[in-house]
């Protein structure tokens, strides 16, 4: 039972996740491959302000927060009036470079011996897991309805304006750089966040939590149930995580541990599998575009 | 003394395998435009194969060589044939290439991971001489690989800058409706390139391989360098590949002699970083 919620809950702030990439990539156009350096940093501040520091659960989630707002609004102010490849790159390279260093910093993280344990907030008892849980479904959920309600609003249509043709948006006078930067810092700061909630929930952090794997379940949660939709990442991580991390890894029936070794690569492989088919069969995804239109593709060159 | 030329030496040495798989990513980078990250899963490849040649079948190490990079060369014709080439087809964008490359990494890289396992192997190369130049015990193998590495990519090289097919090739990169006009058959030549990108990057899992040990995370360890290394080096410059490549060598064995590896990998990429916000004017901004 609880392994059941503990897995719901990861699902939850994978939701979360992939949320907020459809805010920063689905609306605004920034390709961010840091998603696990965002939520890692923030979960290893997190567990280090709680744990060395003593800080009460609250102010060492929101300092965590603002210190990975920090650090994306110097990475975004470094990168984003560069082209989408070159964000790509970067970004994957912030996470790369949060990984080593939590690796190498052991007077800090400890390194892979492992930091912890950090402890849940409060203590309902045997209902601790489930309240905790519940926390983070409300959490998540005002992240999804901000983004469904964002699309309506005149922020959100200069984010898409900007996505969609920057050039123009700024000949007509908008601040894109500024406003990419503000929603990039914002929605980082908002893994880092999640990073902290997940720091309660994994108790125990060790720094391959930090490996790209996050990334790129929040991406491929994201392509398939929809880019461009609001409820693209929910829908995602609902298929993904009903599929493979509950239907498979707790009611299939397996028959040796040598078999039970091999299903997280198999896992992974479909994944991989998965997006390709995705993103050629039905690039807008299960949910297609939130908007009437579609965005016109460029010439194809083989 | 040593802190000089040490770390040029092990530069030299740590780049060989580093500036073949740049090559050849750049290659497939200057030809279809996208960041192809499973290419990372070529490198792994080839050295996988080399394993099963040398380690499972019992070959003799040189004998190894040549099959495994021409299977690696027609693996990558194979992900072009059957994901890459079609995708373009439909008209995926560039930056939903790069997530595309993704999930063919992840694919092959677990299915890389199921076939042989997480252990690491080391190629069964025999008993190597060692040698002592300026300072640094290195061994016979890792020479000839190094020489290995520079032939091919002289090689390549001079295919590129000097046949009718790299000149075919680079005509296609530049302006592929105007080679279409010249009578280039655009289909054959991709093929080739695919071919050719495919069999560097197996090499430089191999020699990667000599260098240390074979598992199933060293083309993803190596593709992000690759990636920087084919950015900075100009876009689809061969030329910019390699002086970046060999740099980036020299530069990561520089750190590592100072302090550990793994600060050597955050030193380069935050310097690549910088170097990217320093040389790269964006195409929005321009736009």
């Amino acid at each position: 039972m609880s392994y059941l919620i503990f897995v719901l809950s990861s699902m939850v702030v994978l939701i979360g996740l992939a949320t907020l990439l459809h805010l920063q990539f689905g609306l605004t156009g920034i390709v961010n491959f840091g998603v696990a350096g965002f939520w890692g940093v923030g979960l290893y501040v997190f567990g280090i302000l709680m744990v060395d520091l003593n800080l009460p659960f609250i102010v060492a989630l929101l300092l965590a927060t603002v210190i990975v707002g920090v650090v994306a609004f110097v990475i975004g102010w470094i990168v984003l009036d560069l082209d989408d490849q070159a964000v790509l790159v970067a970004t994957l390279s912030f996470a790369t470079i949060g990984f080593y260093l939590v690796t190498t910093e052991k007077w800090l993280t400890k390194g892979v011996v492992g930091f912890g344990t950090v402890p849940f907030p409060f203590d309902f008892g045997s209902s601790t897991e489930l309240v905790f849980l519940l926390l983070l479904v409300t959490l998540t959920s005002l992240v999804v309805l901000y983004a469904r309600r964002i699309r309506s609003q005149p922020f959100g249509r200069l984010l898409v304006g900007i996505r969609d043709n920057e050039g123009l948006a700024r000949s007509l006078g908008k601040p894109t750089f500024r406003q990419k930067l503000v929603i990039f810092t914002v929605t980082s700061a908002l893994m880092g966040f999640f990073g902290g909630m997940s720091a309660s929930l994994n108790h125990f952090l060790v720094p391959y939590l930090l490996s790209p794997t996050i990334t790129f379940a929040a991406w491929i949660a994201l392509i398939l149930g929809g880019k461009r939709h609001w409820a693209g990442g929910l829908v995602g991580v609902l298929v993904i995580g009903v599929i493979f991390d509950i239907l498979i890894e707790t009611y299939a029936p397996i028959p040796t541990t040598e078999a039970a070794q091999m299903i997280p690569n198999i896992k992974y492989m479909l994944y991989g599998l998965l997006l390709v088919l995705v993103i050629m069969f039905r690039p807008e995804g299960i949910l297609g575009a939130h908007a009437p239109r579609r965005p016109r593709r460029e010439k194809p060159n083989v | 003394m040593s802190t000089l030329t040490d770390p040029l030496v092990l530069g030299l040495f740590g780049a060989a395998p580093l500036v073949l798989a740049a090559v050849g990513f750049t290659l497939i980078y200057y030809l279809s435009g996208f960041i192809n990250v499973a290419y990372g899963e070529n490198v792994t490849m080839g050295a996988y194969l080399a394993v099963i040649f040398n380690v499972k079948l019992g070959w003799d190490f040189y004998l190894t060589i040549v099959p495994s990079a021409i299977l690696a060369g027609l693996l990558s014709v194979a992900t072009f044939v059957l994901v890459f080439r079609p995708a373009m087809r439909r008209g995926v964008g560039p930056t939903e290439m790069i997530i595309l490359s993704v999930g063919m990494s992840f694919f092959i890289r677990y299915a890389a991971r199921l076939l042989f396992g997480i252990e690491l192997y080391l190629f069964d190369t025999g008993k190597p001489t060692y040698f002592t130049l300026a300072g640094i015990g290195i061994t016979s193998y890792q020479i000839i690989a190094l020489a290995l590495a520079a032939v091919t990519v002289v090689a390549l090289y001079l295919f590129i800058f000097r046949t009718g097919y790299g000149e075919q090739m680079r005509a296609l990169a530049g302006n592929r409706d105007l080679a279409k006009a010249s009578g280039i058959n655009p289909n054959r030549v991709s093929l080739l390139i695919w071919f050719i990108a495919g069999v560097a990057g197996g090499l430089a899992g191999i020699f990667y391989g000599v260098f240390s040990f074979v598992n199933s995370d060293i083309g993803w360890n190596l593709i992000l360098i690759v990636i920087m290394i084919s950015i900075l080096g100009r876009v689809g410059s061969v030329r910019g590949a390699l002086v970046v490549g060999v740099g980036a060598g020299i530069v990561v064995a520089f750190v590592t002699q100072v302090t550990q590896s793994l600060y050597a990998q955050v030193v380069l990429l935050v310097l690549f970083i910088l170097v990217l916000k320093l040389t790269r004017t964006s195409a929005a901004m321009r736009g």
